[in-house]
């Protein structure tokens, strides 16, 4: 977790400060990926930085770049990836301004990122978030924004290989009690605290 | 469990949302009356029936709407197409 988030910020701290047994007997693994650049951009939900980004709200795609965008809310995404790949995907806003109000936001020190990943990932956020998580409701590549276990949080399915995974962002005050919440709720599945993988390529 | 249906997030659990209140058409301040104000501000219909309501999406994305609610059976009517704030018969 000492990558360094951003080249002009400070050192990276996770919000987890906790230690966790390895690894447990099921497929289900839970990991802290909040040192990974995120970037949050906000314009209008259509317009040029729409266009630009791609993604429409409740979806995510892969940049040219290599990072992950995701249409987190009306006129609001989330860019995920290493601070290259997320620095070539918001390249482009640089001119926008002239043509709309746009926002882009490093928001790599303020927002914590999980990655739940197994067969049994959506059984386990049944347990602490109240959507339909059914591949029929969201499918890979959908992004949705609810309460996980009482934390306001955005999800994106992002699967890994063929296996069901999903990341999960929430606001780094609530990040210690999130991964805990997590892991509470995924006892019962076998949940394994992994060591964080800081590649977000949907491919 | 009370499901509102959210325009933009689809049917979620009231307790994603933020009850609004009743939905008002604000009068306008310069012609409004003192009583017309403490009307808008105060008084309520509370009725037993069809209520035009706003809500706001609080867990999900973040946008107020505004949509009717049958306060006697929980029932909701017309929800406004995503990217609008009232429902079309508004």
């Amino acid at each position: 977790m000492a990558e360094s988030a951003s080249p002009q910020g400070p050192a990276f701290e996770s919000p987890v400060v906790r230690s966790y047994p390895a690894s447990r007997a099921g497929d289900l693994t839970l990991s802290d990926e909040s040192a990974v650049t995120k970037w949050l951009v906000r314009a209008g939900a259509e317009g040029p930085t729409a266009d630009l980004l791609g993604a429409p709200f409740g979806t995510s795609l892969v940049a040219p770049g290599g990072a992950l965008v995701l249409g987190s809310r009306p006129g609001e995404w989330i860019v995920v990836g290493t601070a290259s790949d997320v620095a070539a995907a918001v390249a482009g806003l640089d001119g926008i301004e002239e043509q709309e109000f746009c926002s882009a936001l490093d928001w790599t020190q303020g927002r914590a990122l999980f990655r739940v990943t197994g067969t049994s990932a959506a059984r386990m956020l049944e347990k602490v978030c109240g959507l339909d998580w059914s591949d029929h409701m969201t499918p890979d590549g959908a992004v949705v924004s609810a309460s996980v276990a009482l934390v306001t949080c955005d999800i994106a399915r992002n699967d890994r290989d063929g296996v069901r995974s999903y990341l999960i962002f929430c606001d780094r005050s609530f990040g210690q009690y999130l991964f805990d919440a997590l892991i509470d709720a995924g006892n019962e599945f076998g949940l394994s605290v992994a060591a964080a993988s800081h590649s977000h390529s949907a491919a | 469990m009370l499901l509102v249906p959210c325009p933009n997030c689809g049917p979620r659990n009231s307790t994603d949302l933020r009850y609004g209140g009743e939905s008002h058409a604000r009068p306008d301040p310069n012609t409004a009356s003192p009583a017309e104000w403490r009307a808008y501000l105060y008084l309520r219909d509370n009725p037993a029936g069809w209520l035009r309501e706003n809500w706001y999406c609080a867990s999900g994305c973040r946008r107020w709407f505004s949509i009717e609610r049958n306060t006697a059976t929980n029932e909701f009517r017309d929800p406004p197409l995503p990217g609008n704030k009232r429902g079309g018969a508004a």
